[in-house]
């Protein structure tokens, strides 16, 4: 059996590269800003759960897919002003976690389950919960190998590929779904208003990093799993909340990234014009 | 109406009092639009810039959706889902197809994407594919591309190839949108040359977006004359 920290560990491996994989596709479909209001539609999901004294991951997963369902059938129908229609979704939720916190019996910020909901908290993960890491984990790499070609064909380019009868409405929504599964899944590991940081911050870095979409999508799921380790890791050790350690870590690695490539960029560039 | 397999009896294409608007603005972008374009034909949409060709083209495969009247592919609807099957037997080339210097796919892996939409699950792409890819780019004599990364590609290579992927699929119809935009005169004469000879062979409908018509005119069956959204002549129908 695997005790705390091990089943921590596990979950932060697994959350950091399924984030990170998910977080790819989010970036090239360019449904940045719905994965950003589903996250907080999670957070209001687990703050109601809180509420009515639910287990806060399932009534996030509840919240989420909801959102991501309504999102994904608002997008494919609606043109103008999508980008506000995600803000308006965002900024609700926002306000509904908020009310339902004031709401719940737990008084004080601190209290274990507002905090690990809001914080994050190595103590979250259970054996049950991993499990279903695991499985989702599984499912996106399923669905990503099973469909190869059709969400290359959309990455290369959106519009060619629906042109030639590729749905990428469906796949776009199936994205979502597994979006918000996975933000809610990992939600009580890095705390709700920093759980998107793993779909945005190792995707950032990678395209930095690496050219080809493939390598992106593998050194993002890479970064993704370092830093909630990593983040993890100096949590325990300086008694810090894990959320805010990983976030810190991982934008780190995107500062290191930039420069990284402007070193890249900067020697190039010198040594062509040696040879001209 | 059905969506037909095989070289449709009916009209490939049918516009009925379609008007088409952008988001956010005022005027519809085309306006008041019939056409019926019948199977076999090689189609030439003209008219100055604004005029409404890419947005005539885009309603036609559905991907703007008429706010007023109706629109056909194949025999389906382009508002409703069963256009998704009827895009199955259609090519596109469209007008911003450049892509930038660090775009790492590969020309050939471009071109198998084309085959993307008829694979099932886990099926990876096959012999017969691989040779329409060498086929095609035969055709436009382009095999020597088909190694390099798309991004190092120049503007008429990288139109080159996607014109390539178009006829690979060996579509039922195809549209290209300004096919001939960063071409040079020889290559111009050999594409214009090719879908001629595709319209031919396979029994095709191809639509070609052009306002410069001297590489096309020679090979079209119909003209369609665009001004201000507006149909204002057909030939040849």
């Amino acid at each position: 059996m695997l005790n705390i920290f091990s089943m921590a560990i596990l979950a932060a491996i697994l959350a950091g590269c399924l984030c990170g994989a998910i977080g790819f596709h989010v970036n090239h479909f360019k449904v940045t800003t719905l994965s950003f209001s589903i996250s907080h539609a999670a957070l209001a999901g687990a703050s109601i759960g809180i509420v009515l004294s639910l287990d806060s991951t399932y009534s996030a997963m509840a919240a989420a897919t909801s959102s991501a369902l309504l999102l994904g059938l608002i997008f494919s129908r609606v043109e103008r002003g999508r980008e506000l229609v995600s803000m308006a979704v965002f900024s609700t939720s926002s306000a509904i976690a908020l009310l339902a916190i004031y709401m719940s019996t737990a008084r004080v910020l601190a209290t274990t389950s507002v905090a690990t909901v809001l914080w994050g908290s190595l103590l979250a993960v259970t054996p049950q919960k991993l499990i279903i890491l695991l499985t989702v984990t599984i499912l996106f790499l399923l669905y990503i190998s099973a469909f190869r070609m059709h969400i290359d064909a959309i990455l290369y380019d959106k519009k060619l590929a629906e042109a030639e009868g590729i749905d990428v409405q469906a796949h776009t929504l199936t994205l979502l779904l597994f979006t918000s599964i996975a933000i809610a899944s990992t939600l009580k590991l890095t705390g709700g208003f920093l759980v998107f940081t793993l779909l945005y911050n190792p995707v950032a870095s990678a395209s930095q990093l690496a050219r080809g979409a493939r390598h992106q999508l593998i050194l993002s799921s890479l970064l993704g799993s370092a830093s909630a380790v990593s983040g993890l890791a100096i949590s325990y050790l300086f008694n810090l909340p894990v959320g805010a350690a990983i976030t810190l870590l991982s934008s780190l690695t995107l500062l290191i990234s930039y420069g990284v490539r402007a070193t890249v960029e900067r020697t190039r560039l010198r040594e062509a014009s040696k040879i001209n | 109406m059905q969506v037909v397999r095989g070289i449709p009896k009916g009209n490939v294409v049918e516009l009925l009092g379609v008007y088409v608007r952008y988001s956010g603005s005022d005027r519809p972008a085309i306006l008041d639009v019939n056409l019926e374009v019948p199977p076999k034909r090689l189609v030439l949409i003209t008219g100055p810039n604004g005029a409404g060709k890419t947005t005539l083209v885009e309603t036609c495969l559905g991907l703007l959706k008429p706010m007023r009247g109706r629109a056909f592919l194949l025999g389906a609807d382009t508002s409703r889902r069963e256009v998704v099957q009827a895009r199955r037997m259609c090519s596109y080339v469209p007008q911003d197809f450049m892509k930038p210097p660090y775009e790492s796919y590969l020309a050939e892996h471009v071109i198998l994407l084309g085959f993307s939409a008829y694979k099932a699950p886990f099926e990876p792409v096959n012999r017969k594919e691989r040779e329409r890819v060498l086929w095609a780019t035969k055709l436009l004599g382009i095999e020597e591309l088909l190694s390099k990364p798309m991004g190092t590609l120049s503007g008429g290579q990288q139109q080159k190839v996607l014109i390539a992927r178009a006829l690979a699929r060996r579509p039922m119809v195809a549209f290209f949108d300004e096919p001939f935009a960063s071409l040079d005169r020889e290559s111009r004469t050999l594409v214009a040359e090719t879908l001629r000879k595709y319209v031919d062979s396979q029994g095709a409908t191809v639509f070609v977006v052009s306002h410069d018509i001297s590489p096309i005119v020679g090979h079209a069956d119909i003209t369609v004359k665009l001004s201000d959204g507006r149909i204002t002549r057909v030939e040849g129908c």
